[in-house]
């Protein structure tokens, strides 16, 4: 059964809310947590976890309906070509540092973030305006300005990251471990942690919140640890090698019909996901129930008795426990629909076979911006996505390159003393300026 | 081929021949003990084989039996007793196999569906229908089966062990690998290697000095899963063997050089007296038949020569006594001759004597005229008989050739010419002359006048041949080193038998021959170290045919 974006908004609220929800937030403490992947840069474009620790914002963003928003601006025009659009910026915002947010120091980052698409782009300022000019028009300016791409940070030597959002950066070890404390200059409401720390490559549980890597190992978790799981936000799907870019369609059409997605999702995912059909998952764009099918191992044996198969390799990331119990099963079912597939890890000298298993970060709420980035990936030139017609149109078009296997979800595990502020929360991040900490009683 | 040489392969084909047949025998003798050992050997690793294979059957049943008795798996027992997500247990058969330290193991649920599998965790959901078709597990021992796993199949030691869940079972199927590894660790011994063949193409190697044995292993339903190869390297027995050829080898060589020194001392021994007695023959054989060769020893080749000697002593003794025999003959023959030529002429003399004694006693008035025709008549006979002691005397004085430059078609023409009046004489049976003479002859070196007799006495003989007329051909030719002139006649010719008396002296086939004619031509001849020959048949004329060294 799937669920729509509503019902994973309330499921995820009740699982991340096991304290009494008539506890009253409150401000202080600091919440731990480990994470068993590394993070090595700070880089928000490169920052694609379902944990939001907003320490960096943009002039606008998206809201949980999918809207534009004003972030740090809070206005803004654009003349009738969309071509030159004006901002005004929101007053009495500070940097970390303590500099003054205005046009002149918020212009490098939006420059260096929009001349990767618009070349002749050009930004002036005046005050707390900024101007953003070019010879093309701009209708997609807002959903540029919201990508974390475009988030506004001041350049400096001593601070590897310093924004305006509600955290700021104490401490930094790359791959090792990252310390904010909340930032009380911030133009907002002030977050109700005094701080976070984050060790990477831990994952022993012990934190207050701790990931729950997907994958086939059995986790028991402590008693009263619950779990906060996102949205759907990965894509597990395999992909024809650019060097077998002439693969033949039947054959990809024969390999899809073969696979079962249930045991995957089921047993290989330990249900922290569901089956995936399409591109882009069912919350992001609501149509894609459309691509559902079921295995149809006949119909695929007769494809397969149409072509002439030599053994096919499905090459999957080294070390990847996860995709590699993916493959060998990807490699059964195709068995037993007579195609031979040999799972094999990229190596240095060996960066993929005929077929890809490959993981796809969902990182826009965009669906439009998502499958273009996706488009660019597979290396098809620029999508029609204008309207959701077209965007279906488009998907289904990728289809014949991609087989979707299974869309994941980021699971955490939740301390008794963790609370989130469930009213603020939804289900493609786990935005950490909304979680408190339960206050612990004192000792009789 | 010389006596030497066949000393020499006679010798070297013994000794290499013996040495063959020692080797062969050696080496015989040396595999048939190896094949002993091979086999002793052999049979001893099957025993060992199937010891450690019982051994490791009891120790794989009392691993799945700690498993099926771990807390994990009642777990899982107790949750299959009602309706159960199984996913959570996925990776469970491989952290107890690698508890257990088994290579296989498989939980598969009541309705035979894998749950989880250690050895292709992929697996999970397919269908085991082998394991529910036999009622009663336990009883059922170790056996060998074939695993299938992501990358193939492995060969394993499996047993199964249920554990009740709720109304059906819970089955436990794992074991441990057959594999190089567990034959490697059975104790062989050295220069053995233990292989399993499993599927064609999989030994891809076998060693061509190695003898195999093959043990087949069998599954629960007696099918056969693979095959125990059992190789005894034959590197020791190749080595020996190698060492028995190449030591025959150098014997073998070795027998060849002494052959060798043994022929040349054997044949310096035996060769040199036959060398010996080989020229006192050719010494024989060119007319010195006082020869002697050297008796040098008393066996056969001493004896040899022995009897050489006295031979050549018999033929000397023979030689004398013939010559004197012939002498003798000669002189007979000659008297006789003599006595005939002489008594020819002598009795017209006496009857004309006793005519002339007669006459002057009875008729004296008559006297006269008998005087005169009888002394005419002893004078022509007195001339007759200077005629025969002439002859006589000319073949006793034949002189050594004075050689020079003869044209020998210019002798002929003139011996022709000095016979012309004679052959157109009156009355005569006409003689055609007929002279063929080849013009490339050039001059050869011999002594024209004894030549011209001897052409002259072949013509004569020619004309004598032909009184009834004929035709006289003379022909010269030259080939090679030789000139030959032939002298023809169609006369009666002659008889085989008188061809081969032809040459003798004091033979004649005509009324008033001397028999000397031919043997002055043949004296004539081999003085000039040439040849005569004649052939005739009777009938068909006679030719004579002369050569010289031109």
């Amino acid at each position: 059964m799937r669920l729509p974006v509503w019902a994973w908004l309330a499921l995820s609220s009740l699982a991340a809310a096991p304290a009494n929800a008539a506890t009253r937030p409150h401000y202080g403490g600091s919440l731990t947590v480990e994470l068993s992947t590394a993070w090595t840069t700070l880089d928000p474009t490169e920052w694609n976890s379902a944990l939001s620790i907003p320490i960096t914002e943009t002039l606008v963003r998206l809201n949980a309906r999918g809207g534009i928003e004003p972030a740090l601006c809070v206005a803004w025009q654009h003349d009738a070509d969309l071509k030159r659009w004006r901002f005004s910026l929101r007053p009495k915002v500070t940097f970390h540092d303590g500099e003054p947010l205005n046009g002149a120091s918020a212009a490098p980052s939006l420059l260096a973030a929009l001349k990767k698409k618009y070349a002749d782009v050009s930004i002036q300022t005046g005050g707390q305006a900024i101007v953003i000019q070019s010879s093309e028009a701009m209708p997609d300016l807002l959903s540029d300005l919201a990508a974390p791409r475009s988030t506004i940070v001041r350049q400096s030597s001593a601070n590897p990251l310093i924004g305006t959002g509600p955290f700021r950066v104490t401490a930094w070890e790359p791959g090792r471990r990252l310390v904010v404390a909340a930032f009380d200059d911030y133009w907002g409401s002030r977050p109700y942690l005094d701080s976070i720390a984050i060790d990477f490559g831990a994952g022993r549980a012990r934190a207050d919140i701790f990931d729950i890597p997907v994958g086939p190992a059995r986790r028991i978790l402590p008693e009263g640890i619950g779990t906060w799981s996102s949205a759907p936000r990965t894509l597990v799907a395999i992909t024809v090698a650019i060097t077998a870019a002439n693969a033949q369609p039947m054959l990809l059409q024969a390999l899809a019909l073969g696979i079962d997605r249930a045991p995957i999702v089921n047993v290989l995912a330990q249900r922290k996901g569901e089956a995936a059909f399409s591109l882009l998952p069912q919350w992001l764009t609501g149509y894609a129930f459309l691509f559902q099918s079921a295995p149809d191992v006949p119909r695929a044996k007769q494809l397969v008795s149409q072509l002439r198969l030599a053994p096919i390799s499905l090459s999957y990331p080294a070390n990847d426990a996860f995709l590699r119990s993916v493959a060998e099963r990807i490699a059964l079912n195709a068995r037993d629909a007579g195609i031979t597939i040999q799972p094999s890890q990229n190596a240095l000298n060996n960066p993929g076979g005929n077929l890809r298993l490959i993981e796809w970060q969902i990182s826009s709420e965009d669906p439009a911006t998502e499958l273009e980035r996706i488009a660019t990936a597979l290396g098809v030139s620029r999508l029609d996505a204008s309207k959701p017609e077209a965007l279906y149109q488009a998907e289904r078009s990728l289809l014949d390159r991609v087989i979707p296997l299974v869309y994941l979800r980021e699971t955490y595990g939740i301390a008794p003393r963790v609370h989130i502020e469930s009213s603020k929360s939804d289900a493609f991040a786990l935005h950490l300026e909304d979680v408190w900490l339960q206050q612990e009683k004192p000792q009789p | 081929m010389s006596f030497r040489t066949k000393v020499f392969l006679s010798i070297a084909a013994t000794a290499v021949l013996s040495v063959w047949i020692v080797a062969a025998v050696v080496s015989t003798l040396v595999t048939q003990s190896f094949e002993r050992r091979d086999a002793q050997r052999t049979a001893a690793l099957v025993n060992q084989f199937q010891r450690e294979f019982d051994r490791r059957g009891i120790e794989v049943a009392r691993r799945i039996e700690a498993v099926a008795d771990s807390d994990a798996v009642q777990r899982l027992a107790l949750n299959l007793a009602g309706p159960a997500d199984t996913s959570p247990y996925f990776t469970e058969a491989q952290t107890l196999a690698q508890e257990q330290s088994l290579d296989f193991l498989e939980l598969v649920g009541p309705d035979a569906t894998i749950i989880s599998s250690a050895e292709w965790p992929a697996r999970f959901g397919y269908k085991e229908d082998w394991l529910t078709a036999t009622p009663d597990w336990k009883s059922q021992a170790v056996f060998l089966k074939k695993e299938d796993l992501a990358d193939g199949q492995a060969l394993g030691l499996i047993t199964v062990r249920t554990v009740k869940a709720g109304d059906g079972m819970l089955y436990i199927a794992g074991g441990r690998r057959l594999d190089q590894e567990f034959l490697d660790s059975l104790p062989g011994a050295e220069g053995m290697r233990v292989r399993l063949y499993r599927q064609p193409g999989e030994v891809t190697r076998v060693n061509s000095d190695a003898t195999i044995t093959t043990l087949p292993l069998r599954g629960r339903d007696n099918q056969l899963l693979a095959i125990l190869l059992i190789e005894n390297s034959r590197a020791d027995l190749v080595a020996l063997k190698k060492y028995i050829q190449g030591t025959a080898a150098i014997v073998g060589a070795a027998g060849v050089l002494l052959g060798l020194l043994l022929s040349f001392w054997t044949a310096s021994r035996v060769t040199r007296p036959l060398r010996g007695l080989a020229s006192s023959v050719r010494e024989v054989a060119v007319g010195k038949w006082d020869t002697r060769a050297a008796v040098s020893s008393s066996d056969e080749i001493g004896q040899l020569a022995r009897d050489f000697n006295g031979m050549t002593e018999q033929l000397v003794e023979q030689r004398d006594r013939m010559i004197q025999a012939e002498r003798v003959a000669a002189w007979r023959e000659l008297a006789r001759r003599l006595a005939h030529e002489l008594k020819n002429p002598l009795f017209p003399l006496q009857i004309t004597i006793e005519n002339l004694q007669r006459a002057r006693d009875a008729s004296p008035e008559q006297f006269d005229e008998v005087f005169r025709e009888s002394t005419s008549t002893l004078l022509a006979e007195l001339g007759h008989l200077k005629t025969i002691i002439g002859r006589f005397s000319d073949f006793a004085k034949m002189p050594a050739p004075q050689l020079e430059p003869v044209n020998i078609n210019q002798l002929a023409r003139e011996v022709i010419q000095l016979f012309e009046p004679q052959l157109h004489a009156p009355g005569r049976p006409a003689v055609e002359t007929k002279l063929l003479l080849a013009e490339d002859l050039g001059d050869l070196a011999a002594d024209p006048e004894q030549l011209r007799r001897a052409l002259r006495n072949l013509v004569l003989n020619a004309l004598d041949a032909m009184p009834d007329g004929g035709q006289l051909t003379v022909r010269t030719s030259r080939s090679d080193s030789k000139v030959a002139v032939e002298v023809s006649d169609t006369g009666e010719g002659l008889t085989p038998e008188e061809c081969n008396r032809l040459f003798t002296p004091y033979y004649t086939t005509k009324l008033h021959g001397t028999g000397l004619g031919l043997a002055i031509v043949q004296s004539v001849v081999s003085d000039h170290k040439g040849t005569i020959t004649v052939r005739s048949e009777p009938g068909r004329g006679a030719t004579f045919r002369i050569e010289l060294k031109a």
